[in-house]
């Protein structure tokens, strides 16, 4: 069988007799269309193999990832790594890799290629929804991918994951001041709805002609799956022990605490259908899992790699970074009611379909704003009114996730530009949110 | 650098198979980066990202690509690809792609180290960041600090550029980077603080930029903000923005607007587009005291380039010119579409990224007043140092800068601390409203995202303290 970077690296590390080692391979098949003004600007296609390396010994540890895949510079990589290991002092904070168990199991959903995938000609089919829909703008991107991840552990795991993701981002223009925007995330290629993300964009578009601006003041929005997404990627990662640990978690330390509304639970899968970020092991090689974050409200569990488990006193969750743990695809458990009921409950208020740009004033606090953009109306008297912008959510997300008076059945899986970390998400209903807008 | 042979050969596969224009980069990042958290050294990380990107032009369709399979057979491999990916999309280009005319160069740049990066150890980076933490606790005084997070990285971005136009450019910029984030916590209140800063060179940039003298202030300000800080009530007031403000103030609201290729909607759905359009050239957005730059050759910059990554000479650009709009940040194809030359804002962050327009460094223009001068006239107003939470919609219209570190203004005297002043503002009435601009100029550094796959540039941004004349301020 012929080598490759992962058996070079792997045999290096044991010659440098490391106590412990990872040794993972990344491979990337990637292409994408992104198109503007109804036509293609560029197409893409992405072919690489990265190699990630992880050695420890006397609790001293080093990280790399090198992506020139010969075996000369493996070599000399790897030993770079034990020299530049060897030039720190001891950590404090140390857990040892996970031992063998019984293997791992992959939940079977991905594509077996990306072969029957035409970019070109859903990206048209996308534009072509739009325009029908009542645009006369539209851009977007969509993007193909196939990944395989090898790994080994020192500890005797071994593992192979290979997934296929499809994203699509559309955004619709009917005139300069109106936009919608549409979203398909899939793990396979049947489950894309070009169209349908396309068509959705180019209704908004149309809808949202003549916007107007809206007062100051405190509203109840309705945060449509895209929005809400952006604010729980943000949930997922406060959920990392190490985000807890540095101060940059709003999300309550202790389990049991209260984080939100008795109707938020939300939770972190390593592996679900439809979840674009889904690995059946992380990167100390630990079988992932499903981990509850909020439970009814209530703060469940953080997320945990070894060492950050081993120092709080809590169990791994398969959610290794070896510095940090992430979350893989969190999903934000349904409600029972939908936009037309959350209009209906809204005396005043404001239903956002889009946004961008969100940024803290302290990731601790969770004190932030954000930027609607695209679609956007007022809602007055239980009835949607005019279009609305040029305004802007200032809030804080720990008192928002207190204010969640209704979720949506429907969930989508958004993930995009804004939104990085998978969410499968409801639409959701917010009391309380203060809008402010800028001086002209 | 190897492998330069393969990336000439590519360029010769792609010409034979039918392409109308190709370039090749090969481009290496090698980093190393130490943290420390709390006090305790993470594990330091290294990375190594080196191969060739590639652009074909092929009937008016454009394709990018990417391997890191090198030698000739990768190359080659690659380059016929990208071909038969425009041809067979070529219909699908609505717009036809074309590249303005520039002329070829034979260059080979880079910047200088006294002490080279390479030879700076994860030890050495991690010993440095111990020295910051001493001066941390020391200046927030016992318990008030519980996070602190640091992170110190060096690098160096080699790269080799070639096209079929004749270009041949080889270039090589070494930087260092530090990031922190201060969380200072006191009777339940709590005051986060983010510090970034860095430049090119070597390992003297470290000294250079006074990394400790600025952490242990930082550190002392947020004790300061905790203890002493008192509710602040908004209004319509003078503003005075410091060199922090200033330069994110131009980095978003004129050096992204700027962008040619969001004004002519390449980036619609992802970074959005430009309230600016493209016959806005000398457009008046701002009064005479406006005046915005953007300038890759700032020696020591995290921003510096002498070529962009389309083989063009870097140059100083006028965003703004005495409250007009000067010139646009354009690429080759976003020139060609203006109907102008590139001002060589073409970069990539890594061989699998496509060039596309970028800032380097952005920074509102010194002026002729004193910080003292400023502060004297000012009746009733607010000093907004620097800040944290800050943001600014698609268009590059309505934005937001909230204070850190904040004092009050009363009768032409600096008083105490305020908490969270909010300046929300359109782009036009920020840069219609200065009064006027101190003498001096200071950089931050930043990493700038955009792009779809996302690309982070390094940049600084900066400027003088600049006043703004009776704008609204609102608290958080």
């Amino acid at each position: 069988m012929e080598q490759s970077a992962i058996d070079w690296a792997e045999a290096k590390a044991k010659s440098l007799a490391v106590a412990e080692y990872t040794v993972v391979e990344h491979h990337l098949d990637e292409m994408q269309a992104r198109f503007s003004d109804n036509s293609l600007s560029v197409v893409n296609r992405l072919l690489t193999t990265e190699l990630g390396v992880y050695l420890a010994k006397g609790r001293k540890r080093v990280l790399g990832s090198l992506s020139s895949t010969g075996r000369r510079s493996v070599e000399e990589f790897v030993e770079k790594l034990f020299a530049s290991m060897n030039s720190t002092s001891a950590e404090s904070d140390f857990a040892p890799l996970p031992a063998g168990g019984a293997g791992y199991s992959h939940n079977g959903d991905a594509d077996a290629s990306l072969d029957p995938f035409d970019q070109a000609a859903c990206a048209k089919s996308a534009i072509q929804a739009a325009l029908s829909a009542g645009a006369s703008r539209v851009a977007g991107s969509l993007t193909a991918r196939r990944t395989l991840v090898v790994q080994r552990t020192s500890a005797g795991l071994q593992g192979s994951d290979e997934r296929t993701s499809y994203l699509l981002n559309v955004r619709a223009f009917a005139d300069k001041d109106a936009s919608g925007h549409g979203v398909s995330v899939a793990t396979r290629l049947r489950d894309l709805e070009t169209e349908q993300a396309g068509r959705r964009a180019g209704e908004w578009a149309k809808k949202s002609r003549n916007p107007r601006q809206p007062e100051e003041g405190v509203y109840s929005v309705i945060f449509g799956r895209t929005v809400a997404a952006d604010l729980f990627q943000h949930v997922g990662r406060s959920a990392s022990a190490f985000a807890m640990e540095t101060g940059l978690s709003f999300l309550p330390e202790k389990s049991g605490e209260r984080a939100g509304s008795d109707r938020l639970t939300v939770k972190d899968h390593g592996q679900i259908e439809g979840g674009p970020d889904s690995r059946s092991f992380d990167d100390e090689g630990r079988a992932t899992s499903t981990t509850v974050i909020l439970d009814g409200g209530q703060m469940a569990r953080h997320l945990h790699n070894s060492t950050t488990a081993a120092k709080h006193g809590a169990e791994p969750t398969g959610n290794a970074g070896i510095i940090s743990p992430r979350p893989w695809n969190i999903e934000v458990v349904p409600g029972s009611s939908d936009i037309e009921e959350m209009v209906r409950e809204t005396k005043r208020g404001i239903f956002v379909t889009n946004n961008w740009y969100t940024r803290f004033q302290s990731y601790k606090t969770g004190e932030y704003s954000t930027l609607p953009r695209d679609a956007a109306f007022y809602i007055e008297g239980g009835r949607i009114g005019h279009p609305v912008a040029g305004f802007r959510i200032s809030d804080s997300i720990p008192r928002q996730l207190g204010a969640v008076t209704l979720l949506g059945r429907e969930r989508s899986w958004i993930e995009w530009w804004e939104v990085s970390t998978p969410v499968l998400q409801p639409d959701m209903l917010v009391d309380g949110v203060r809008i402010t807008r800028a001086a002209t | 650098m190897e492998d330069k042979d393969a990336a000439d050969h590519a360029l010769a596969v792609a010409l034979r198979e039918g392409a109308d224009y190709a370039e090749a980069r090969l481009h290496r990042n090698v980093d190393t980066v130490a943290s420390l958290k709390n006090g305790e050294a993470e594990p330091p990380g290294h990375g190594e990202s080196y191969g060739l990107g590639m652009r074909v032009m092929c009937g008016g369709a454009l394709a990018f690509g990417a391997t890191n399979r090198l030698g000739r057979e990768g190359a080659a491999a690659l380059a016929a690809s990208l071909v038969r990916n425009a041809r067979s999309a070529a219909a699908l280009f609505g717009k036809k792609v074309a590249m303005s005319p520039e002329d070829s160069y034979m260059a080979k740049w880079g910047v200088p180290e006294k002490e080279r990066m390479e030879d700076v150890d994860a030890g050495r980076l991690l010993s440095a960041l111990k020295d910051l933490e001493g001066e941390v606790l020391s200046a927030a005084g016992e318990g008030k600090m519980p996070f602190r997070l640091y992170f110190l990285a060096t690098g160096v971005e080699e790269k080799y550029f070639t096209s079929t136009q004749g270009t041949r450019i080889e270039s090589r910029v070494p930087r260092l980077a530090f990031s922190g984030v201060l969380t200072g916590r006191d009777s339940g209140m709590v005051v986060q603080r983010r510090v970034q800063t860095g430049g090119s060179g070597g390992w003297e940039v470290f000294e250079g930029l006074g990394i400790r003298e600025r952490l242990k202030s930082e550190a002392g300000t947020v004790a300061r903000i905790l203890s002493s800080a008192s509710k602040f009530m908004g209004g319509e007031m003078d503003v005075i923005v410091g060199p922090e403000v200033a330069g994110i103030m131009a980095h978003e609201s004129v050096g992204h607007p700027g962008e040619a290729d969001r004004i002519m909607g390449r980036e619609a759905a992802q970074a959005g587009e430009s309230y600016l359009s493209s016959s806005d050239l000398g457009r008046q957005v701002g009064n005479g005291q406006a005046m915005v730059s953007d300038d890759p050759t700032v020696p020591g910059s995290s921003g510096f380039y002498l070529y962009d990554d389309e083989g063009v000479p870097a140059r100083k650009r006028s965003l703004i010119d005495g409250g007009r709009i000067g010139e646009f940040l354009q690429n080759r194809e976003t020139a060609a579409d203006f109907d102008t030359r590139s001002n060589g804002a073409a970069r990539a962050d890594s061989y699998d990224r496509e060039p596309i327009v970028r800032m380097a460094n952005t920074f509102v223009e010194p002026g002729d007043m004193a910080l003292e001068e400023m502060i004297s006239g000012v009746k009733e107003g607010v000093l907004l140092k620097n800040f944290m939470e800050w943001n600014i919609d698609d268009k590059r219209f309505n934005q937001r800068y909230v204070g850190h570190e904040a004092y009050k203004i009363e009768k032409g005297e600096l008083k105490g601390l305020v908490r969270n002043p909010v300046l929300e503002i359109t782009t036009t009435k920020l840069w219609g409203s200065i009064g006027g601009r101190s003498r001096e100029l200071a950089f931050d550094a930043a990493t700038c995202g955009k792009g779809d796959p996302m690309q982070g540039i390094p940049v600084w941004h900066g400027g003088p303290h600049m006043l703004l004349n009776g704008v609204r301020v609102g608290a958080r």
